[in-house]
């Protein structure tokens, strides 16, 4: 086609999508809300998937001892875990030294923990472990396991596991809600490209008798549907990262960030927002395409 | 050349609209397709324009047949011809200038070949002081003339009229056959159905009758009687 049809079917597209303000706007808003939700769940992923490789990448056991182990059982686990395949390091953290890291962690609200000493220290002695490769782990807690003086072994693939299947269960609902949301935005923009093709009957009516080509009759339409999933990107992409820097001040100025969370950072805006407008541009136009597509076969016949 | 053999064709419903039709129109011809409503006349021009399917017979447009012509290449065909309604269809919210360039652009005309080929056709119909005027400004033959400009505008070497003059008094209709007749001496073949007698007598053109389907008659300088 010559140039001057394309500028003109770009024109046509975008004047439809004017003409009929109200659908036009009704379908921006269902798309937009398919796709809003679709980015806050790919957030959560994203970030639940970050945390899953960092703790993969630093795979470690921790075994907790029982109140009154013995300091020459303690020598015996040391001469015993030395002897273990996969570790990298480990170490024995007495519960004072435990006591002091956690005052260090709570910072300025360490006064809270003013109250225990080494006569009322609520924490237990443990061996904390990094192991080289997580196929070790599972043998290397087994072992710990055996130790009669363990009162209990964490490890981080529980963590992993726990937050794997969080992200798994994340996916899958939010998949459901979205395919939902995509469906209803289908429906809706199918709706107002068919009534744009109902308001130009004759025109189309008459382009057919002329001679116009079936696509000279189309672009117009899917142009106007492509605008809509476009738009509807756009505004989607810009509420999620507005939604997501919102929640990362919260988060950065809480107390949950401070400690508990400390290793979880979420990640910046800009490592998943291209990402995220990228998709929402992609299933924007596909869905916008599509369901012009749709309307154009079924109330056109050209 | 325009060749219809043995063309039958039956609706979905039942109904057999034209019933084993020969007829050969040459090029530059004039034809009247006359007979009563719901004789075959429109139906004669539907199969024409490749708008629905024979159920028996051929139909062969300048050695095409047109039940062997894949679908995008009907656009194509009909550009050759240009087709004029009894309700007119313009665009209401386009310009008499604005319906015509339409023609022009949808076969992708260069706007140089539009600024040029529409005033020229809209002055041969004796419209060029409305360019600007939109369809609801214009008397019905004005509004008959801007679609005889659009169907012109391109050229086309087959001008179909169903009913032109049904909507129009006498003395306007006798205009738009004036400008139809100019058309066809201009080397333009024309059919034109109709059940307008004065006009067809008037004319001395070569007369098709239908009745219920069949043709009853192929006259040169023919004549027409209303339903017999």
């Amino acid at each position: 086609m010559k140039f001057r049809t394309w500028d003109d079917m770009l024109k046509q597209g975008f004047r439809n999508v004017f003409r009929n303000r109200v659908m036009s706007l009704a379908s921006i808003s269902a798309i937009t809300a398919a796709l809003f939700v679709l980015g806050l769940i790919l957030a959560v992923i994203m970030n639940l998937s970050n945390i899953v490789s960092g703790l993969e990448s630093k795979v470690e056991v921790t075994i907790f001892l029982k109140k009154d182990t013995q300091t020459s059982d303690i020598q015996a686990m040391e001469q015993q875990i030395k002897g273990w395949d996969g570790i990298k390091e480990w170490d024995f953290i007495s519960k004072a030294e435990a006591l002091e890291t956690w005052r260090e962690e709570w910072g300025d609200k360490r006064y809270l923990l003013d109250g225990y000493n080494s006569e009322n220290n609520p924490l237990p002695d443990s061996f904390l472990i990094r192991v080289e490769k997580p196929d070790y782990v599972d043998g290397i807690v087994a072992q710990a396991r055996n130790f009669k003086a363990a009162e209990k072994v964490q490890y981080s693939k529980d963590v992993v596991d726990s937050i794997s299947n969080i992200a798994a269960t994340t996916r899958l609902i939010g998949m459901i809600i979205v395919i939902l949301l995509i469906v209803m935005a289908m429906i809706i923009i199918h709706n107002t490209i068919r009534i744009s093709v109902y308001s130009r009957r004759r025109e189309v009516n008459i382009m057919k008798y002329i001679g116009a080509t079936d696509w000279y009759i189309r672009w117009p339409f899917l142009i106007e549907g492509l605008v809509l999933g476009l738009l509807g990107a756009l505004v989607s992409g810009g509420l999620t990262a507005g939604v997501y820097s919102l929640l990362m001040n919260r988060l950065s100025g809480s107390r949950i960030q401070n400690n508990f969370l400390s290793m979880f950072q979420m990640l910046p805006l800009d490592r998943i927002i291209f990402q995220i407008v990228g998709l929402f541009l992609l299933v924007g136009s596909v869905v916008g395409i599509a369901a012009s597509m749709l309307s154009i076969r079924k109330h056109l016949r050209v | 050349m325009i060749q219809f053999i043995n063309v039958t064709k039956e609706y979905g419903n039942g109904i057999r609209a034209l019933q084993d039709v020969n007829l050969t129109v040459e090029n530059g011809e004039f034809l009247f397709v006359v007979g009563v409503s719901g004789a075959g006349k429109s139906t004669l021009i539907k199969l024409l324009l490749k708008e629905i399917e024979p159920t028996e017979g051929a139909i062969i447009v300048d050695d095409v047949n047109l039940s062997q012509m894949k679908r995008r290449e009907i656009p194509y065909y009909r550009r050759n011809m240009g087709v004029v309604f009894q309700d007119f269809r313009l665009l209401p919210d386009k310009t008499v200038y604005e319906n015509v360039a339409f023609a022009m652009e949808i076969v992708e005309a260069s706007r140089k070949e539009i600024r040029r080929q529409v005033p020229a056709v809209l002055s041969m119909v004796g419209l060029a002081s409305k360019a600007n005027d939109y369809p609801n400004q214009l008397s019905g033959g004005e509004q008959q003339r801007t679609v005889l400009a659009r169907a012109l505008v391109n050229n086309p070497s087959l001008l179909i009229a169903d009913e032109p003059t049904g909507n129009l008094d006498p003395t306007t209709a006798g205009e738009i056959m004036k400008i139809v007749n100019m058309i066809n001496h201009r080397g333009t073949t024309v059919i034109m159905a109709t059940h307008a007698k004065d006009i067809v007598n008037s004319m001395k053109k070569r007369v098709i009758t239908f009745q219920k389907g069949v043709v009853v008659s192929d006259k040169m300088k023919g004549e027409y009687f209303g339903e017999v």
